[in-house]
């Protein structure tokens, strides 16, 4: 076998609620052990999605494939428990009436159920070996959303499905969760898709990042594609922060001027009407010093955060952009000199989303 | 919401299945068996109650007369026929709305009532069979279905309970129409939503039309009547000095000695029998009919027991009513059913409740 | 399924539908719009409003006071302000007049009439007011409250404004069980002499064999329930209400100061008034007479007769419930909000109504279960359908569809979830809804003396036959045993609804899991169908908690 299998293969799926559609010809691939990740904001359609997958919804046209076998069509639906794809819901979603071990032997068959080594075993994998006798409710949330993932994971499922399982936990309890998480499904040998709205999430963990817009894909690349080459003016702003220049025409080598002066052009082609300014590309200088092209803004505003800054600046044209910095080097009112390093990444208009 | 399809749509069936055998696991069992399907007695030979094909050893009796009464009765029947009785007990007047709602498909062979009203009611809607010629015979003629096909069991004479410490004899009336007088103002007792009194207004309307009755009811209803659920309270009341009269059955005197376990002599309470063919003296009776196509003659022979010698004597001595039978014991304490001066009505004429219930409740009583 | 289950509970308006047309329009108009019609319903408006006024306030006023304040013995409280639910109002109504009699007397100062029904019900229809608030109060959030102190309002304004607002749908609930219990009751106006509409359906068709007439009245009483449903139904509509998933911490008991000895007082007042009179009467004919009968064996199969038809009943009630109540608690829609209202409807019909109806349904539809123990059954369905329903939406709530949902991803087949999941998590509310079905089919008489199997008494019918020839002493065992065994599924429902306990971990792990859960963003929503939860939903320890439509696609 030289290509790895696929293990996921959606085409044209689309569903509809009455006469609002909901998803619109998606189409999406994920190989045997792959890690993909559904991203989009509230209302885009992911959760119908992962609920098609799941077969929790019948779809109303295209086709969706697990392994080699098609389990929706229109006329045809495999029910959700011959589907061998287990659910980490958002809230977990614990059966509360069983101890850890029996939630997480639920899918197993009967005689694997008692005092099965596969059940210690994902215990383990999510960091809870022993804690099998505790109640759900004895658990701390962030130990709820990884008993849900040893459950799923327990019956070795042909696909997991992640619904914003972090969700509901603070920041700190979110990062380690997210990587503990990601190591299991990884050792375990799942494939996974995850569903979310968070970009951050969707980065650091997805193999692989799937865009959803108004039930659409909008983009599917992997992490870094996505954030350097988006695919237009809206993945530029929903993935990652951007501040979008419209331009007019390029030289011949693929410098264009703007208002921060003159910038180099790429991209991914025909279209593009607009820069994605990513806010670690923007430099600035106290003015007086340097001597770029680049011209003098107003500082209007400064985030600090610790490990960076996100400094908002007022060009002499009225435009505003951010830039990133590790250190604060200005104060509010001060004139800095800007410059813009590196090429810039240019798409096409599709509007905002923030 | 969006229709999820859940599972649920199909797990339904399955909890029922699933709470279905829960219940019959748990359960005593229930009784199907026991209970008579209703055409368990269905064969097929139609015996006419003249020539009773054999029995099956079994009928089913509703009886709107209390089990107390009844079931020492029926054991007795047992045991000297070996026909086993299923007895339902109830009211009277349930009975027969039950018997006209279940029509031809009644389980029931044998209907026993409290009074002839609700006999008459089953009888007009054609539910009753025709009884054979000598078991009507036995009863005297005012006391039986003029279609012969139910006959009294036992009498009941209307009579006016006293408290002689507030009511002296030269005071007792001669006729109920007395006890509207302002002379007895608030001293009388009366269960109007019980079936002897509806009974006795409707023999009032039979001997002394409509309009007499209705006024009668209309110059009770202005004296200030002392009015009670049941014939026994007004008894109860009158013995214990509560009330100083009432008009009600004349064996409701012995049931309360009996509940107080003393003798009918040692109550205050008195009894008045009016004279004079009286309304006030009417004598009702309970009675029983055969219910539907009989499939045997086990139901006829509990109906010529009851109207045997041993059956009447039994009623003479346990409820004190008189028997309907010739040549019987008279219940003790008071006169003889011959001494009686009671009203000639044919009971088959007091099936009018309808308009009695109306008139009662015209008159504020009900 | 829900539908075949919503169809039992119509036999009767069905019933009345054939019968009533079989004797025209004219003739309907005739016997329903008099004026003594026109009057019995009104004095039965009259006593349901009243009733239902002063169960709410003895209700509302006994559960807030042993859930929320430091009234003294606020447990054991609890639970005996709960019991009069056992003493069916037959009994009641009989005792009182016979306690009465012994300060009575002078004749003609009988106690009974409007006033006497009025204090007689009340005292033994509260209940169904004070357990599913009593619940409700036992799990408001503090948070709610702590919010409206600080914003300035007082201690009684917040009572009124903010912690019986969240309740709500407990209270309104429970008046409606209580008003239509009321409109349908019989033994106690009958034997109080109060001249009810009921009355008047059952004296039309007991004494005057005019069963057309009965049930042409009962179809009034039909309109008047519908009313009642409808009003309930406005009201919830203006009253949906929002509430965190999350229980929070249970709200602070406030010290009443001195004022605890006399709310102390008034409860001891209404538990001693309500349960010591029956208890002195019942003594009273023990003792009085002599009419004891042989009876030890004729008890026991009364006994055995009265359970076995009570758990029966329980049972089918519960398995038709389960299909209407799933389908309310997870379908919304036009369809949905008839069922739940259709279920009702049979609820406000007197006893005889209903048993005449599954009468005619036994011998025209279903020939071999007339007169078995399986139509008894149905009746008790068609009657205490509202109950099961109830139970079974609040239980529903303790098992959402996500938990389903999961079990199916992991492979479990339908039934097997239905099995592992479902049963597991409602059966505890569906058990709580079956003691009270169980609790109101021991207490039934009417529909039990006519559809009983032939031969077979229970101790409903047993009491009745007796006082009916005034053999109180015969009676008073029967009554006694009555009042004992339903005070047994009182005290099962009491325990589940969490008033005694404080938090029953074992009984409600989803909600104390709960605690730790992560919330979903979308508030929950407590919407229609927790109105009737609150009849009972509340009394079986749960509340229905929906989300809004629009997070089940983002």
């Amino acid at each position: 076998m030289s290509r790895p299998r696929l293990a996921v293969d959606l085409a044209g799926v689309a569903k509809s609620y009455g006469s609002r559609p909901v998803l619109q010809d998606v189409g999406l691939q994920l190989e045997q052990g792959g890690f993909l990740a559904v991203l989009g904001p509230s209302g885009c359609g992911k959760t119908t999605l992962l609920r098609c997958i799941a077969g929790f919804e019948r779809i109303d046209g295209g086709r969706i494939a697990l392994g080699n076998r098609a389990v929706a069509l229109p006329g045809t639906h495999v029910p959700a428990h011959r589907r061998h794809v287990a659910v980490v819901p958002q809230d977990g979603a614990l059966f509360p009436h069983l101890s850890v071990a029996g939630n997480v032997g639920f899918g197993l068959a009967r005689t694997q159920r008692r005092g099965d080594a596969r059940i210690e075993e994902c215990l383990a994998l999510v960091d809870l070996a022993g804690l099998g006798d505790r109640m759900p409710h004895e658990l701390s949330g962030g130990q709820q959303q990884r008993v849900a993932l040893a459950r799923a994971l327990a019956p070795r499922p042909r696909l997991v499905l992640l619904d914003e399982p972090f969700g509901a936990l603070d920041a700190s309890l979110r990062v380690e969760l997210r990587r503990d998480i990601r190591a299991a499904l990884h050792e375990d040998g799942a494939t996974a898709i995850l569903v979310t709205h968070d970009q951050d999430e969707a980065l650091s963990m997805a193999d692989r990042v799937v865009v959803l817009r108004e039930g659409r894909v909008r983009q599917d690349a992997v992490p870094s594609t996505v954030y350097a080459q988006p695919a237009d003016s809206w993945v530029a702003s929903f993935v990652g922060d951007a501040d979008l220049l419209p331009f007019t025409g390029a030289d011949p080598a693929g410098r264009v001027r703007t208002a921060v002066g003159p910038v180099e052009v790429r991209s991914g082609g025909p279209g593009a009407t607009h820069l994605v300014l990513r806010p670690e590309q923007v430099r600035i200088d106290p003015a007086g010093t340097g001597t770029g092209e680049g011209p003098v803004a107003t500082v209007r505003d400064v985030e600090f955060y610790g490990h960076d800054t996100l400094t908002a600046l007022a060009l002499p044209d009225g435009t505003v952009i951010r830039s990133r910095s590790l250190a604060a080097p200005a104060s509010v009112g001060d004139r800095v000199r800007v410059r813009v390093v590196g090429p810039v990444w240019a798409v096409p208009d599709g509007g905002h989303a923030r | 919401m969006n229709h999820r399809r859940t599972p649920v749509a199909l797990t339904l069936p399955i909890a029922v299945v699933l709470g279905l055998t829960a219940c019959s696991g748990g359960q005593p069992s229930t009784d199907t068996a026991t209970a008579p399907a209703p055409d368990a007695t269905g064969a097929t030979a139609e015996g006419t109650a003249g020539a009773p094909a054999e029995g099956d050893g079994q009928l089913t009796l509703y009886s709107g007369r209390n089990e107390e009464l009844v079931q020492p009765i029926l054991d007795r029947f047992t045991e000297e026929t070996g026909i086993e009785v299923d007895v339902r007990y109830g009211d009277t007047a349930g009975m027969a709305a039950q018997l006209l709602e279940e029509g031809d498909r009644s389980p029931a062979e044998v209907f026993l009532a409290q009074d002839a009203g609700a006999l008459g009611a089953v009888s007009q809607a054609g539910l009753l069979e025709a009884l054979p010629q000598e078991t009507v015979d036995a009863v005297p003629e005012s006391y039986r279905s003029t279609d012969g096909d139910w006959v009294g069991l036992t009498g009941r004479s209307r009579v006016l309970v006293y408290n002689p410490d507030q009511v002296s004899e030269d005071e007792l009336p001669q006729s109920v129409d007395e006890l509207v007088s302002e002379e007895w103002r608030g001293r009388v007792g009366v269960a109007p939503t019980n079936a002897s009194f509806q009974s006795f207004i409707t023999a009032m309307r039979v001997m002394e039309g409509d309009e007499a009755a209705r006024a009668w009811l209309a110059d009770l209803a202005a004296n200030d009547p002392q009015i009670r659920e049941k014939n026994g309270h007004i008894v109860a009341d009158v013995d214990s000095g509560d009330i100083d009269a009432g008009l009600v059955n004349h064996y409701y005197v012995h049931e309360l000695a009996q509940e107080k376990g003393v003798d009918p002599e040692d109550l205050s309470v008195r009894m008045h029998f009016f004279g004079a063919q009286d309304t006030g003296a009417l004598v009702n009776v309970s009675g029983a009919g055969l219910v539907g196509d009989q499939p045997d003659g086990d139901a006829q022979a509990l109906i010529d027991y009851l109207l045997s010698e041993e059956g009447q004597a039994y009623f003479v001595e346990e409820t004190n009513e008189y028997a309907m039978i010739e040549g019987a014991e008279a219940p003790q304490g008071v006169p003889s059913l011959d001494e009686l001066e009671a009203p000639k009505v044919d009971l088959n004429d007091l099936d009018d409740l309808e308009q009695t219930i109306e008139m009662i409740t015209q008159a504020g009583l009900l | 399924m829900a539908l075949v289950a919503t169809a039992v509970a119509l036999i009767p308006l069905g019933y009345l539908l054939l019968r009533t047309g079989q004797q025209g329009l004219p003739a309907w108009l005739d016997t329903v719009f008099t004026w003594r019609s026109g009057r019995l319903a009104a004095t039965s408006v009259a006593l349901a409003a009243v009733v239902t006024a002063a169960s709410l306030v003895i209700g509302v006023a006994g559960a807030w006071l042993v859930t929320r304040t430091a009234v003294p013995h606020r447990r054991l409280l609890a639970v005996l302000l709960a019991l009069p639910l056992a003493v069916p109002s037959y009994v009641a109504a009989f005792t009182w007049v016979s306690v009465a009699d012994l300060w009575n007397g002078a004749p003609g100062g009988r106690f009974e009439g409007f006033t006497a029904a009025c204090v007689v019900l009340t005292l033994y229809t509260y209940p169904y007011v004070f357990l599913p608030v009593a619940s409700a109060l036992s799990r408001v959030d503090a948070g709610q409250e702590e919010a409206a102190r600080s914003l300035g309002r007082g201690p009684f304004s917040t009572l009124m404004t903010v912690t019986l607002a969240q309740v709500r749908p407990a209270i309104v609930g429970g008046g409606l069980l209580a008003s239509l219990y009321v409109l349908s009751d019989f033994g106690a106006v009958s034997i109080l002499r109060l001249d009810t509409y009921t009355r008047a359906i059952y004296t039309a068709h007991t004494v005057g064999f005019n069963r057309d007439q009965a049930l042409s009245l009962a179809t009034l009483l039909v309109l008047l329930t519908g009313l009642i449903l409808w009003g309930e139904g406005a009201t919830r509509r203006a009253g949906t209400r929002y509430a965190s998933t999350r229980p929070g911490r249970p709200a602070a008991v406030a010290d009443l100061g001195a004022w605890r000895w006399p709310a102390a007082t008034g409860l001891w007042a209404v538990v001693l008034v309500a349960l010591g009179v029956p208890a002195v009467s019942l003594v009273r004919w023990t003792v009085a007479g002599t009419s004891l009968a042989d009876a030890w064996g004729r008890i026991g199969e009364a006994a055995a007769g009265s359970l076995t038809l009570s758990l029966l009943g329980a049972c089918v009630t519960m398995v038709l419930a389960l299909p209407i109540g799933i389908l309310v608690a997870r379908h919304h829609g036009r369809l949905t909000r008839f069922v739940e209202r259709a279920v009702y409807l049979a609820h406000g019909l007197p006893g005889i109504v209903v048993a005449l109806a599954l009468v005619f349904f036994g011998v025209t539809v279903v020939l071999p279960l007339y007169q078995t123990s399986w139509l008894v059954a149905l009746a008790y369905a068609t009657l205490f359908l509202p109950l099961g329903v109830a139970a079974v939406l609040g239980a529903a709530a303790q098992a959402p569809p996500s938990l389903e949902e999961v079990g199916q991803s992991l492979g479990a087949t339908p039934a097997e979830v239905f099995r592992r999941v479902t049963v597991s998590l409602t059966l505890p509310g569906i058990g709580a809804g079956a003691a009270l079905v169980f609790l109101a089919a021991m207490k039934e008489l009417p529909a039990t003396l006519l559809l009983r199997p032939t031969g077979m008494e229970t101790l409903a019918t047993r009491l009745w036959s007796a006082t009916g020839v005034g053999r109180y002493a015969e009676a008073a065992p029967y009554a006694l045993l009555l009042v004992l065994l339903a005070a047994v599924p009182t005290w099962v429902i009491v325990q589940r609804s969490g008033i005694v306990r404080p938090a029953p971990s074992g009984a409600t792990p989803a909600e104390d899991g709960m605690l730790l859960a992560p919330a979903p963003a979308a508030p929950l929503m407590v919407d229609s169908v927790s109105g009737e939860v609150g009849n009972l939903g509340a009394v079986t320890g749960t509340t229905t908690l929906r989300r809004p439509a629009e997070d089940v696609q983002s």
